[in-house]
C-alpha cells in the first residue's frame, strides 16, 4: 500500500494550486460564470504553457504522457478553485478518445489541442445525428463550450451503428445555439444540417463509436469525480473558516456541537469519496477485473457525497451563501454539473449493481 | 498510488484462507455472543487456533516474541476472517493490549502477559465506563491508591464487553486523589481471578449477554501491572481510543460486503426483478466500497506514524451508521421473514439479520458515541473551537 501522490503529482499540484489561486480567484470564477459567453482565453494560454492541456498527450505529439493518475491530481485542483474551462472535455475525455483512435486526423488534433491552440468538445448526448452516406443530419444536446471550441466529437448513428466523428466546429452545415443553464456551465444545441461527412473525418470503424467512447468516458468519469472531490474539499474548507469566525451569542458557531457535527459529516465525505475516486484510479491502472465497477461505484459516491457537502454548507453558512457574491453557490453548480456528466447516478448505480450479481 | 497489499500479503491472504476452509468457523464453539462489529462470536478455541499459527504476534518485535511483519498482514488476517464470519470476537481487543503493553508496559507485564496472549489464551475486557461517566469519562470515580507494592483499587465498571469470560481488564483509576479531570489517571491491569472482583451479566436487547458490570473491592493489583508511567493514563487512553476505533472497526466493510452478499443472493432467489431491491443494494454496495476506502487511508496514515484521529473517527462513525442501514434494508429486504430468530423454521439467512440488526444499535454508543466522535473530527481534525465545559 502506497496512499501517496508521488513527488510529482505534488509538486502539479502545488503549482496549479498556487497558479490558480493568484490567476482565478473566486471573482474571476464569478464573472466568469454570469456571463453567458464567458470563457478565459487568456487563462486557456497560459494552462496550455504550462502544459496542462498537453498532459494525457503522448510526447511525440508535443504532450508530456502522463498517467490518468497525474491528470486526477490536477483536476482535484481545478475542481478546488471551481475553474471553468473546457479541460475535462477536452483534455481528458476527447484527448483519451483521439488517443486510441489511429487515425492522421486525430494525431494532428492531438498536436493542436497539446499547444493549445485547439479545443475539442462533445456531442454525445440526447437528440440523433443520423449518417447517410456522405451527410449528417440531426441535433446533438448538452454540448459544452461549443463556442469556444475548434473540433467536435459526434456520436452519431450510421449504418453500421454508433458511429465516431470529428468534425471541425467550422464545416458547413453546423450551428450552436445556447443552452440558458443555472450552472453557469456554457452548454449548447448543436444543430447539424445536412452536413457534408469526408472519409477521414471518421474517428475508429463506422459502428464502433463506443470502443473509442467507453474508455474516455470511464477516465472522464474518474476526472469528474477528482474535481467533485477537490471541489468538496474546498467548500468544507469555507465552512470551516466561517464557522470559526462568525461569532453569535458571543461564541463563534462553530463551537456548537449542531455546526461541529456538519463540518464532521461533511469531512467524512470527503475524504470517503476522495479514496473511493483514488482507489478505483488504481483499479483502472493496473488492470482490475473490477475496474469498471470501481470508477462507477466512485463516480455515483462522489455526486452524492459532494453534493450533501455542498446542500450542508447553505445552511452552515446561512443567509450570506444564499447570495450571488458568495462563492458557495459557484462551487454547488459546478458539482451538480459534475456530477450529471460522464454517466449520472443512475447509469452507475446499474453498473454497479451488475457487478454484485444482480442482472 | 498503490491500493494493493503486497505479494507476501497476498500470499498470506492465501493461507489465512486455506486455514478457514480446512477449518470451518462453525466448527469452532462460541462462548461468548457475536456483538455484530464483524469479529463474530467469542470463542476461545478459535482464539487459540490462531494463536498456535501466530496470527497473534504478526507485527509485535522479535524481542517480544513477534516476527516483525508489516502492518498490511494485520489487516489481512482481519479482512479475510471477516468475509468468512470467523468467531475472533476477542482479536481486536488482544491486539490493543499487546500494543499498549509492548508500548507502556512493565518488564513485569511483558514477560508474563504477552506470551498469554500470543498463544491465544488471554483474552481482554475494558474497565472506562462508570454508571456516572459514560460519555464524559473523566468523571470516572474507580480510584486507587499504593499500599505498599500493590495498587488496592475500589470502584464499579459498566458495559465492559466480556468481562465475565475474559481473562484480564484495562481498568482506568484515579490514583492521585488530589487529582481532577486528565490528570492523575493510570491504567491498570486487573487479573479477573483476584479477590475482590466481581462481574454481573447485563443481558441486551438482543437477550444475550455482551456486557457486565464489574465490581471491585480493595482488590489487590501487583504494583508493576500499571500500563506507563502512573498519573498518565489519560495520555494512554486517548492513544488507545484512537487505535481502539480503527482496530475496534476496520473489519466492519468486509462484514458488511458478506452481510450484503447474503442479501443479493436472496434477492436473487426470491424476487429477482424487484428493481427496487437492486437498487438500494446497489447503492449499500457503492457505500461499502467508500468504507473500505476510508478505513485503507486511515491504516496507511497509522502506518507511516501520521495523524490518523479525523479519518479514523470518521471511519468510525461511517461504519456504524452505514451497518444500521444496510441491516435496516436487510430487515425490509426479508419483510416479515426477517423478524424471525436463527433457528426457527421459517428463518431466512441462518436468522443472522435479525440478530445483527439488533446489535447494530449498540455500536453508534460504543467506544466512544457518534456524537463524541463527530466533536472529535470538529475540534482535533478541522480545528473548530471546543465547546466550553460546564465544569473543568
Amino acid at each position: 500500500m502506497d496512499l501517496a501522490l508521488s513527488p510529482a503529482q505534488q509538486l502539479l499540484q502545488q503549482s496549479a494550486r498556487t497558479f490558480l489561486q493568484h490567476r482565478c480567484p473566486p471573482e474571476r470564477v464569478q464573472e466568469l460564470a454570469l456571463d453567458p459567453r464567458g470563457f478565459a482565453a487568456d487563462l486557456w494560454k497560459e494552462i496550455a504553457t504550462l502544459g496542462w492541456p498537453g498532459l494525457l498527450i503522448s510526447p511525440e505529439l508535443g504532450g508530456s504522457g502522463g498517467s490518468v493518475a497525474d491528470a486526477l491530481a490536477l483536476v482535484e485542483e481545478l475542481g478546488r478553485a471551481c475553474f471553468p474551462s473546457p479541460f475535462i472535455a477536452s483534455a481528458v475525455v476527447a484527448t483519451t478518445a483521439l488517443g486510441r483512435a489511429e487515425s492522421r486526423r486525430a494525431r494532428d488534433l492531438l498536436a493542436s489541442l497539446a499547444m493549445g491552440e485547439r479545443i475539442c468538445t462533445l456531442a454525445l448526448l440526447e437528440g440523433s445525428a443520423g449518417l447517410d452516406p456522405g451527410r449528417l443530419t440531426g441535433r446533438k444536446l448538452f454540448v459544452p463550450d461549443a463556442h469556444v471550441a475548434t473540433d467536435v466529437l459526434v456520436l452519431a448513428s450510421g449504418p453500421a451503428g454508433p458511429t465516431a466523428l470529428l468534425l471541425p466546429m467550422d464545416r458547413a452545415g453546423i450551428a450552436a445555439h445556447r443552452l440558458d443553464s443555472m450552472t453557469g456551465d456554457k452548454l449548447f444545441e448543436l444543430v447539424l444540417a445536412d452536413v457534408e461527412i469526408r472519409s477521414d473525418d471518421l474517428l475508429g470503424a463506422p459502428g464502433e463509436a463506443w470502443a473509442l467512447l467507453t474508455p474516455a468516458l470511464r477516465v472522464g468519469a474518474l476526472a469528474r469525480s477528482a474535481e467533485m472531490a477537490g471541489a468538496a474539499q474546498r467548500v468544507l474548507e469555507l465552512c470551516v473558516e466561517h464557522a470559526r469566525v462568525r461569532t453569535q451569542g458571543g461564541r463563534p458557531i462553530g463551537a456548537h456541537q449542531a455546526i461541529q457535527h456538519a463540518c464532521a459529516d461533511s469531512y467524512r465525505d470527503v475524504e470517503s469519496a476522495r479514496w473511493l475516486t483514488w482507489e478505483a484510479e488504481w483499479k483502472l491502472a493496473t488492470g482490475r477485473p473490477d475496474a469498471d465497477a470501481a470508477v462507477a461505484a466512485a463516480k455515483a459516491y462522489g455526486g452524492e457525497a459532494a453534493l450533501r457537502v455542498a446542500r450542508r454548507a447553505h445552511q452552515i453558512m446561512g443567509a450570506i451563501g444564499y447570495s450571488e457574491e458568495h462563492p458557495l453557490h459557484l462551487f454547488h453548480k459546478r458539482i451538480l454539473a459534475a456530477s450529471l456528466d460522464a454517466g449520472d447516478a443512475t447509469q452507475n448505480l446499474d453498473a454497479v449493481a451488475r457487478s454484485i450479481g444482480l442482472a | 498510488m498503490d491500493f494493493g497489499y503486497s505479494a507476501a500479503e497476498q500470499a498470506f491472504a492465501e493461507e489465512v484462507r486455506a486455514f478457514l476452509r480446512a477449518h470451518p468457523p462453525d466448527t469452532f464453539p462460541p462462548d461468548g455472543t457475536d456483538a455484530g462489529y464483524g469479529s463474530g462470536a467469542h470463542s476461545r478455541p478459535f482464539t487459540a487456533a490462531l494463536g498456535e499459527r501466530g496470527w497473534l504476534s504478526l507485527t509485535w518485535p522479535r524481542e517480544h516474541g513477534g516476527q516483525e511483519r508489516p502492518m498490511g498482514f494485520q489487516l489481512v488476517l482481519l479482512e479475510e476472517l471477516a468475509m468468512a464470519g470467523a468467531p475472533f470476537g476477542p482479536l481486536a481487543g488482544c491486539l490493543q493490549v499487546a500494543e499498549s503493553i509492548i508500548r507502556h508496559g512493565s518488564a513485569t507485564l511483558q514477560r508474563e502477559i504477552l506470551p498469554q496472549i500470543a498463544r491465544g489464551h488471554a483474552t481482554f475486557w475494558q474497565g472506562y465506563s462508570e454508571p456516572g461517566a459514560g460519555s464524559d469519562l473523566l468523571a470516572l470515580e474507580t480510584r486507587a491508591r499504593l499500599d505498599g507494592d500493590h495498587w488496592v483499587l475500589d470502584g464499579r465498571k459498566i458495559w465492559s464487553s466480556h468481562a465475565g469470560i475474559a481473562t484480564y481488564g484495562t481498568v482506568l483509576a484515579r490514583t492521585d486523589p488530589a487529582s481532577t479531570r486528565s490528570r492523575g489517571l493510570s491504567m491498570l491491569m486487573v487479573d479477573n481471578r483476584l479477590p475482590g472482583l466481581e462481574v454481573r451479566p447485563i443481558r441486551s436487547l438482543t437477550g444475550q449477554v455482551y456486557h457486565y458490570e464489574v465490581f471491585m473491592d480493595a482488590v489487590r493489583v501487583p504494583r508493576e501491572w500499571v500500563l506507563g508511567k502512573p498519573g498518565e493514563g489519560f495520555g494512554q487512553l486517548l492513544h488507545g481510543l484512537d487505535t481502539d476505533r480503527f482496530w475496534g472497526r476496520f473489519y466492519k466493510a468486509p462484514f458488511l460486503r458478506r452481510i450484503l452478499g447474503l442479501l443479493v443472493e436472496y434477492v436473487r432467489a426470491e424476487k429477482p426483478d424487484d428493481a427496487v431491491a437492486r437498487h438500494w443494494l446497489a447503492h449499500a454496495a457503492i457505500e461499502i466500497a467508500a468504507l473500505r476506502a476510508l478505513f485503507h487511508r486511515a491504516a496507511w496514515l497509522i502506518e507511516q506514524g501520521l495523524p490518523a484521529t479525523g479519518p479514523v473517527s470518521a471511519a468510525k462513525v461511517m461504519a456504524d451508521e452505514l451497518g444500521q442501514r444496510v441491516l435496516s434494508l436487510g430487515m425490509e429486504l426479508l419483510g416479515p421473514y426477517g423478524v424471525l430468530r436463527a433457528g426457527s423454521r421459517w428463518a431466512r439467512l441462518r436468522g443472522e439479520i435479525e440478530h445483527q440488526y439488533q446489535t447494530s444499535w449498540g455500536h453508534t454508543l460504543a467506544g466512544g458515541t457518534s456524537e463524541i466522535q463527530r466533536t472529535t473530527i470538529a475540534v482535533r481534525a478541522l480545528g473548530l473551537p471546543a465547546e466550553p465545559r460546564g465544569r473543568g
